[in-house]
């Protein structure tokens, strides 16, 4: 790592912000289609009802729900990257911290998309909204949709500063080496920063407090979507355990996102020597752990349904491996328990198909873990004679895949426009290795 | 820009912004400049009239809300159904104001309909007929339906003056075995009524009493009055028959037996009561014939001839013979060997009591007007040999009724043969017909049908016409030429006033007023046992036949939804699942598991059903409520035509029977054993409502043994599991600081609650049917039922037991008004609201639809509206206009008709008081044929519904959640046979 310098971690990141190719403009238009088709899609279920989508009763809630959580999930890592290791001082998280921070505040945006979508009455949100009215009402704060719309918006106005806080001094470094219209916008966004002793300072210690800041919110987001269920009486649902459990399933999603990501940024950008292996190793070790404690969350749960006696519970968490959607239930499993083990393996969390592989297999599994907490609970409640299954329709897969176009469409617009790697905070401890720990 | 230009433009913005933002405004208003005396908008005037959905005849009573009918109820007065109505007399508005109703005349002109005026088609008629009177006698003929003494009078009239004979009166259950059996033993050709309520141990042979027979809504309110539980007794109920049928699943013992061998059990009973000593007061030449008669069929014989355990056989056997008031009925139509069946049932029914004191010989069903099957065929023989030139149908559908293959088609297509339908909907006959001249239908016109003998009910028109079609009594009055008066009323009150004793306008204003003359005190004419010819039974009963050996038996039932198959373009029937099945839209052939195994299929696949007569595809069911060996289809769906909601919707079993009927008694057979079953490979989804048959242990449909309800004389319970969590009022007694978190609720004066009896439940759904009618609920069709869509407020669940399949419990569930509402404190924008008198508002305006409440609903009695539902013109004629219209993306449920509850509290608020017992009816409880729901306020100590509460037998769904529901259930009464 000795030949890492100053200059050349400059060098490497403004590379990546040299103007794009022709492919990068077709990628990026691909994706902006996906992203309008699954939007064309929301105007039709809008205009038509919520039939559209497979939701019935008893199923009231389908994938607009999974997917909401999914992608909360996924916005976790970011904020945990960035903040609680920062405060811990994991040197590993440097050179993947600005890219799992963009991931946070774009994933933390497409999540909040999808409680609109899933509304029976889009048009009337605002009513969730503490206003001065004259409709006489007033929110019910008991109620766990409540608890979202104040966590949700928290979270994201946090991730969106604290992102843009620590790119302030990139964002000056590009504004330095700019000419033209480029020049002036940067001048506007870095906001007069000047690298002055002073404001390095201000800089350093604001950077550390809103870390200490983000840090609980880490926590409490996904605890606080994790209420949506555990506050409901339904069976499989109604469990102290779910607050702990999601946090822990958000991170797992949120690490293995980060793979996804920066495996294919590293090659095309050239960050070999940025993010090292190491560094991804270090990630793939995190997820271990994740998926050891998503692993003995399944295993709490159906130890509880069993030594609660209660039959309805009971019944359920015979159901989640054995019925309807038993195939969803044993994805998750052997996804997000089984294969992360693999990375006890040396030879695997160093080898970049095998990481990149197992990333998108946990995706999968926690995209399933969400399924089949949402689906199976309701889908065969208390009362047997109103049981019911639940599939989704291509208007739901439509708005699915337009939303994950949407999500790649800003992150890619983002590496070619914005520095992807923390130049500031790779120099910091470029002495100690640039964050590779040795 | 300047300052006046960016004003302009501002402001013509915001103007059309504001003009562009409204909701769907109706686009016009109409206020009547001149409304009529009686009518008060907001108000609604009653009006008295008779049911015509079934030729039972119930007394209705029609809601009129500005000028049109919005709900019919029973009529409280009327002996018939005591205010009570099943769900197709709910469903008769769907007749008026139905889609598909033809609305001018169509004329046949080169196999095509094309409209024509109604002065045109009279005179068209009315040629035909001059022109078919000029050639000679019998040029005209008529098949009607059941219809009135005074409209039938007149149709004999016209027929005679045109030189013609009487019409013949159709109907696909015309009960001709039941009638020949009548006439054979008890020396009356005619159908008697039975005083089923006074009976103790009831025994039918396949007679469907609480579906179609004779008169299902008074013999389902006769028939609890029996059965339910009274002061810790309950009468017995054996039912006897191939196909368990609702009557079946209501019964203490089902005996399933082959099909056809419902007479050999008759008779194995009347062994067993002529040797255990009953029949002593009959004539002794008629015993010892009967003795002599019955002597084949002892327990054994019978037990290896039906197929039922000899345990059951002996079980019931012994509870008719010690029995002290016995009543037996026997099936209407003729499956197997239903004369026999019946005539065993009237020497049952002799030997335990000579005077036959349970039957009303008096009052006996109109229906037994209807001509039998055997007269019908050759009716339409006649027609196809003889020159007739004119055929009139009034509201018949013979070619749907009868098998396909049958000369009926034939007749119908003659070219000499001018057919002249009068019919509102173009059903199969009416396709076939010359000229169709649409009639006003019974809610729309005077008339007189009277359901039972001794009584009078009439009808009135209770809302102006919605078409331009006359009444038919005014065409027959107009076209036969006479000089008579020149309109049906008057024809009709001089033929009351001739007939029924009507004399002035006061007696006629005031009949009308109550919906006719009940009180006619008339005693039962004492009973004597005729002279039976030894030799009639030993023909009918020396060589009754053994049914076939076949392995398979195929049953055309008649359903409690579409009847004959005239309720099959009624949107509500078709939506209202089938209460045992729970499969709406659709019509399967049920099958015992035994059989399907046989024959290697599995439910929802579709087999082809193959008889002599014909072929017909259908979805299997998978059920143990019929025989082994029994394919069961229900008859009323599979319409070729009949509008929008009936056309290839489910299937016709009518094409797998035989055209001939039985022998002795001119009866249809609707069975046929020469059936073979062959998969063909294909499957549907079946719409069935149901998720799960049974109720996996949970305490939700709750019975109770005779035996043990001695001993239970509360039902006070101390714990915290589904087992012993306590009954908890949803009143401030019910919350106990151990338990509950929040305090009880305050509640002002009244806090309504629902107490439904299972024990009485029958699972007939009119309560469903009526909370559809009454609150606007929207129908969704078969492909959002299959999808798990349906917008049912009330549903009856129905739970099978575990072991023994037929066993049946039904339980009305609707939204249980929870003191404790999971779905209440979900909500974001508190749309499910706790009112003070603690009815769990749903807030249409302010729901977005975020679904949590329906989530969270332990019941699942929360319905989101997925879509916009349609109510095709003038269907939306009906909408109740005191409840909202839901639009897309809102929550709703049951809410206890907050409509009836505002209602009354106006009344109340006018007279000074408050609202007392009773004043409150909802929907379902009004229509409820047994009574089994009542309503009222908890917080009145006096109130009904709060003294059920006490009873040992409370108890609530799901209340160890805590939830502190309203409706209180009572345990269903299971006798220990």
């Amino acid at each position: 790592m000795n030949e890492l310098t100053f200059a050349k971690i400059d060098q490497t990141v403004l590379d990546t912000l040299k103007p794009p190719d022709r492919s990068y403009w077709l990628t990026v238009g691909i994706l902006f289609a996906g992203a309008l088709a699954g939007a064309a899609c929301w105007i039709y279920q809008i205009l038509t009802g919520i039939g559209v989508a497979g939701m019935n009763n008893p199923v009231g809630w389908g994938t607009y729900l999974i997917n909401f959580v999914f992608w909360v999930g996924i916005a976790h890592s970011g904020t945990l990257i960035s903040a609680i290791l920062h405060l811990l001082r994991a040197g590993w998280r440097n050179p993947i911290a600005r890219a799992a921070e963009t991931m946070t505040v774009f994933a933390v945006c497409i999540a909040g998309l999808f409680p609109f979508i899933h509304l029976g009455r889009v048009w009337l949100v605002f009513y969730m909204l503490p206003i001065p009215n004259q409709r006489n009402l007033w929110q019910n704060f008991q109620s766990p949709l409540m608890f979202d719309v104040v966590a949700i918006s928290t979270y994201l106005t946090v991730s969106s500063l604290f992102w843009y806080t620590g790119m302030l001094p990139d964002l000056a470094i590009v504004r330095d080496r700019a000419t033209g219209i480029r020049k002036k916008i940067f001048t506007v966004i870095s906001l007069g920063w000047t690298g002055a002793h002073e404001q390095w300072r201000h800089y350093a210690r604001g950077y550390l407090f809103f870390a200490a800041l983000a840090t609980p919110l880490v926590i409490s987001v996904h605890s606080v979507v994790s209420w949506d269920f555990a506050l409901a009486v339904v069976p499989g649902w109604h469990t102290t355990i779910f607050a702990p459990y999601f946090v822990a399933g958000a991170i797992h999603s949120g690490l293995a996102m980060v793979l996804t990501l920066m495996i294919p940024i590293r090659k095309l950008f050239h960050y070999e020597e940025i993010i090292t292996v190491k560094v991804l190793e270090s990630v793939a070790k995190t997820i271990i752990f994740t998926g050891l404690i998503v692993g003995f969350a399944y295993g709490t749960e159906f130890f509880i349904a069993w030594y609660s006696q209660n039959p309805v519970e009971m019944a359920i968490f015979k159901y989640r491996p054995t019925g309807d959607f038993a195939l969803g239930f044993w994805i998750m499993v052997v996804c997000n328990t089984i294969i992360p083990l693999l990375f006890f393996f040396k030879k695997i969390r160093t080898t970049i198909p095998w990481l990149f592989g197992i990333s998108i297999c946990v995706n999968i599994g926690m995209w399933y873990e969400r399924f089949v907490i949402i689906i199976t609970s309701v889908s065969r409640d208390f009362i047997p004679h109103a049981w019911g299954l639940y599939s989704p329709t291509m208007i739901e897969f439509g708005i699915m895949l337009g939303a994950f176009c949407l999500f790649f469409f800003f992150f890619l617009l983002f590496v070619k426009h914005l520095p992807s790697v923390s130049m500031t905070e790779m120099k910091e401890t470029v002495e100690q290795g640039a964050g590779h720990g040795d | 820009m300047n300052r006046r230009t960016f004003l302009k433009i501002a402001g013509m913005t915001s103007i059309t912004f504001a003009a562009g933002c409204t909701s769907n405004p109706e686009s016009r208003l109409f206020s009547p400049v001149e409304a009529p005396d009686d009518m008060v908008p907001g108000e609604a005037n009653w009006y008295a009239s008779t049911c015509r959905e079934c030729p039972a005849g119930c007394g209705i009573i029609a809601k009129n809300r500005e000028g049109r009918v919005v709900k019919v109820e029973g009529n409280p007065l009327h002996p018939i159904n005591a205010g009570k109505l099943c769900m197709r007399g709910q469903a008769a508005l769907q007749g008026i104001y139905n889609p598909d109703r033809i609305k001018t005349p169509l004329l046949k002109e080169k196999a095509q309909l094309r409209p024509i005026s109604f002065s045109q088609a009279e005179a068209l008629l009315h040629e035909k007929a001059s022109q078919a009177v000029h050639k000679g006698r019998n040029k005209i003929y008529m098949l009607t339906e059941v219809v009135g003494e005074s409209l039938y009078t007149l149709f004999t009239e016209s027929l005679q003056r045109w030189n013609s004979p009487p019409p013949l009166v159709f109907e696909p259950y015309a009960y001709e075995a039941l009638k020949t059996a009548n006439e054979k033993i008890l020396g009356i050709e005619g159908l008697p009524a039975y005083h089923m309520d006074k009976a103790d141990v009831l025994v039918s042979l396949g007679a469907d009493f609480l579906e179609t027979w004779l008169s299902p809504v008074e013999y389902a309110r006769k028939f609890k009055a029996m059965h339910a539980l009274n002061r810790g007794r309950k009468g017995f109920f054996c039912h006897i028959s191939a196909y368990q049928s609702l009557t079946g699943a209501n019964a203490d013992l089902w005996l399933s037996c082959k099909p056809g061998t419902e007479a050999h059990v008759a008779m194995g009973l009347v062994h067993q009561a002529i040797t255990s000593g009953r029949g002593k007061n009959l004539p002794e030449s008629l015993l010892s014939t009967i003795k002599q008669v019955s002597l084949p069929f002892t327990k054994e014989a019978v037990v290896l001839a039906s197929g039922i355990s000899a345990e059951n056989f002996d079980r019931t056997a012994t509870r008719l013979t010690t029995a002290k008031k016995p009543l037996i009925v026997g099936p209407g139509s003729a499956c197997g060997n239903a004369l026999q069946t019946n005539m065993a049932v009237n020497l049952l029914n002799l030997i335990f009591d000579p005077q036959l004191m349970l039957f009303d010989f008096k009052g006996r069903h109109r229906v037994e007007t209807a001509a039998r099957r055997s007269q019908v065929l050759a009716f339409f023989e006649r027609l196809n040999q003889e020159p007739v030139d004119l055929l009139l149908l009034n509201n018949t559908n013979p070619v749907f009724s009868m098998p396909w293959e049958s000369t009926v088609i034939e007749a119908l297509k003659q070219k000499r043969l001018f057919v002249v339908s009068f019919s509102s909907f173009m059903d199969e006959t009416t396709a076939l017909a010359d000229l169709v001249i649409p009639t006003r239908l019974p809610l729309e016109t005077w008339d007189e049908y009277s359901g039972r003998r001794g009584m009078v009910s009439t009808l009135q028109p209770a809302m102006g016409h919605l078409t331009g079609a006359p009444g038919i009594g005014d065409v027959f009055l107009r076209s036969d030429g006479a000089k008579k008066p020149d309109n049906y009323t008057e024809y009709l009150y001089r033929h009351l006033a001739e007939k029924r004793r009507l004399e002035n306008t006061k007696a006629r204003i005031q009949a009308i007023q109550q919906g006719g003359i009940f009180n006619q005190n008339h005693r039962t004419p004492s009973f004597q046992p005729p002279e039976i010819e030894p030799s009639l039974l030993h023909e009918a009963f020396d060589n009754l036949s053994l049914p076939s050996t076949s392995e398979l038996t195929f049953m055309a039932v008649p359903s409690i939804r579409f009847f004959d198959g005239r309720g099959a373009n009624r949107p509500w029937l078709c939506e209202v699942p089938d209460p045992l099945t729970k499969i709406a839209w659709q019509t399967p052939v049920l099958m015992h598991p035994q059989t399907m195994k046989t024959k290697g299929l599995a439910q929802e696949d579709i087999v082809e059903i193959q008889s002599e007569n014909g072929r017909l595809n259908a979805p299997v069911y998978e059920t143990e409520w019929v025989h082994p060996g029994s394919l069961v289809m229900a008859i009323g769906q599979g319409h070729q035509d009949y509008g929008r909601y009936a056309a290839s919707m489910g299937t016709n079993p009518m094409g797998l029977l035989p055209l001939e009927t039985e022998s002795v008694s001119g009866g249809p057979l609707c069975s046929t054993s020469t059936v073979s079953v062959r998969a063909t490979g294909r499957t549907v989804k079946l719409a069935h409502t149901d998720g799960s048959r049974i109720q996996h242990g949970r305490k939700i449909a709750l019975s109770v043994s005779l035996d043990e309800l001695e001993h239970e004389k509360s039902h006070e319970k101390h714990g915290l599991t589904m087992e012993d969590f306590p009954f908890t009022l949803p009143l401030p007694q019910g919350y106990d600081p151990q338990r509950d978190f929040y305090p009880p609720h305050d509640h002002d004066t009244y806090r309504w609650g629902m107490a439904v009896d299972l024990d009485k439940c029958i699972g007939c759904g009119a309560c469903a049917a009526a909370c559809y009618a009454e609150n606007n609920i929207g129908v969704v069709g078969v492909e959002r039922i299959v999808q798990g869509r349906e917008m049912a407020w009330l549903r009856v669940e129905r739970y099978q037991d575990p072991e023994r399949g037929e066993k049946i419990t039904f339980l009305p569930m609707m939204c249980q008004h929870c003191d404790n509402a999971p779905c209440e404190s979900v909500c974001p924008v508190y749309a499910p609201h706790h009112s003070k008198e603690g009815l769990n508002n749903q807030i249409y305006n302010r729901c977005i639809g975020t679904r949590f409440c329906s989530q969270n609903c332990p019941y699942k009695v929360r319905r989101f509206n997925w879509f916009d539902w349609e109510w095709p013109d003038p269907l939306n004629l009906q909408l109740n206009p005191n409840v909202t219209v839901r639009s897309k993306g809102v929550m709703e449920k049951c809410s206890f008709c907050i409509q009836r509850i505002k209602h009354a509290h106006g009344v109340a608020k006018n007279e000074k008081r408050m609202i007392e017992d009773g004043d409150v009816v909802p929907a379902c409880a009004q229509t409820c044929p047994t009574d089994a729901i009542v309503f009222g306020n908890l917080m009145d100590p006096k109130s009904r519904v709060r003294k059920q509460a006490s009873n040992p037998r409370a108890y609530q769904v799901m209340g160890y959640l805590n939830t502190k529901p309203a409706v209180i259930y009572l345990k269903k009464v299971i006798q220990e046979i």
